[in-house]
């Protein structure tokens, strides 16, 4: 056998072998929320803390197709959970849950007051609520059938974008 | 014994001020935002007179310039302007418009006076109350405490009131304004928002109706001269309707949550 043969067989002994076993990061294929969790935590826990964001959407998508109340809590208990092994921080870990399951918008977070702060790029700060809203959507609505919250969540938005809206003019007036 | 009947004691004055003064009875329970001190609701109020004051003056002469549009029509004087009887006709009807302009142009700088006033004293109030004493984080928490609190009571509904007439709009303001009290800040800031974009709206408005009623004046002067109905006259007749009369108010509809068993919301510790 000459060196090409033995490479070649090498190389599909190689592929062969890849085919045989699963990839170290592949995500969860099950529709059991509570399972699928479990499949990602142990993933995240043996490195695969690169494909955080993929797994998250990939449970938001697993739990659309059994959407209850009670998802809520198993989100934030993943969430409090990637908190405290130290994949996410405490701050991520909060704003993961509250840009979905939460009716306030985490675009709004600043420490400057409006006339300063937000009225500069209010254009900005609105297309990431409207963003945000639709992440709402799916979390408060699709995922845990949070209706009422979902729509105040809505409401809060066209308000914020009012009074934002006066404020403003209000701000700009006074220069 | 006058004097001292008249006098009464400091904490009965303060209890009557906290009744009196929006804003102070809570005043120790929860920050209050002061969006609407008194000199804000008299201004709404006496915006609200101005303009049905300008309604009644107009009344009126627009039902007799309907009446007369009508028996125009109704004999017939499109495209006979030259019939002696069309002529008087179209004279009289120019005659009543010169009157409406009239009135508009004698009413509008009270009107004028009145909205710019609430205007100003609203934009002064949105900006240092919301504009600098808060963050958006803030304002966001104020706005959601109504939604916690005071989930069942009437929100004012956002922006979109024309069809209504001036004057019952200021009215309607007035009285929310009015009757409103410190527990819904929220409610407020956003009724606040409303009245302030509004009244720019309006101030807008009537600035410009005030440049276009002299030249209208001039033009229909010039008008009367010739007996022409012009398309112009009434388009502008049209639009003083629907600013100060409206049409009929729509209802404003807002989806609510589909029927379904409500459940107690969980709470997450990561929940802001």
């Amino acid at each position: 056998m000459n060196l090409k043969t033995t490479l070649i067989v090498a190389a599909l002994a190689l592929l062969g072998g890849c085919a045989a076993t699963p990839p170290p990061c592949d995500g969860p294929t099950t529709r059991n929320l509570d399972a699928a969790v479990m499949h990602v935590k142990d993933k995240l826990a043996t490195g695969c803390t690169a494909q955080f964001d993929s797994y998250f959407d990939t449970l938001l998508t697993t739990a659309e197709g059994n959407p209850r109340p009670e998802n809520k809590r198993v989100f934030s208990e993943f969430l409090v959970w990637t908190a405290d092994s130290g994949l996410l921080s405490q701050r991520q870990a909060k704003d993961y849950y509250n840009r979905f399951f939460n009716v306030k918008f985490m675009t709004l977070a600043s420490d400057y007051n409006t006339c300063s702060h937000t009225c500069p790029r209010r254009d900005r700060v609105l297309l990431d609520m409207e963003r945000e809203l639709s992440d709402k959507e799916r979390g408060l609505l699709r995922v845990s059938r949070d209706d009422a919250g979902y729509y105040r969540a809505d409401r809060l938005y066209k308000e914020v974008e009012l009074v934002l809206e006066a404020t403003c003019t209000a701000c700009a007036a006074g220069r | 014994m006058h004097a001292t009947q008249a006098r009464i004691p400091w904490h009965r004055a303060l209890a009557l001020a906290a009744l009196l003064v929006p804003g102070l009875a809570s005043a120790n329970t929860n920050p209050t935002i002061r969006l609407f001190p008194t000199t804000v609701v008299e201004d709404l109020r006496q915006t609200s007179a101005v303009a049905q004051e300008m309604e009644t003056g107009l009344q009126e002469v627009i039902g007799r310039l309907d009446q007369q549009q009508q028996l125009y029509l109704d004999s017939k004087c499109e495209g006979a302007e030259g019939d002696p009887g069309c002529q008087r006709l179209s004279k009289q009807i120019g005659a009543t418009y010169l009157e409406m302009l009239e009135i508009m142009e004698a009413r509008l700088p009270d009107m004028e006076h009145t909205v710019n006033n609430t205007r100003l004293s609203l934009e002064k109030r949105l900006r240092s109350e919301i504009g600098t004493k808060m963050t958006s984080w803030t304002l966001q928490e104020t706005l959601v405490g109504k939604q916690k609190t005071n989930a069942a009571a009437p929100s004012p509904s956002l922006r979109g009131r024309s069809g209504m007439r001036l004057s019952e709009r200021f009215r309607q303001y007035y009285q929310l304004v009015a009757s409103s009290n410190t527990s819904a800040d929220q409610s407020l800031a956003v009724l606040a928002s409303d009245i302030y974009l509004d009244m720019d709206e309006t101030s807008v408005l009537i600035a410009r109706t005030r440049e276009e009623i002299a030249r209208a004046t001039l033009i229909e002067q010039l008008n009367q001269s010739f007996g022409a109905i012009t398309p112009e006259m009434m388009e502008v007749v049209g639009g003083v309707k629907s600013i100060l009369f409206g049409d009929a108010p729509e209802d404003i509809v807002i989806a609510g949550p589909p029927p379904g068993s409500v459940e107690k919301p969980y709470r997450s510790p990561l929940e802001q």
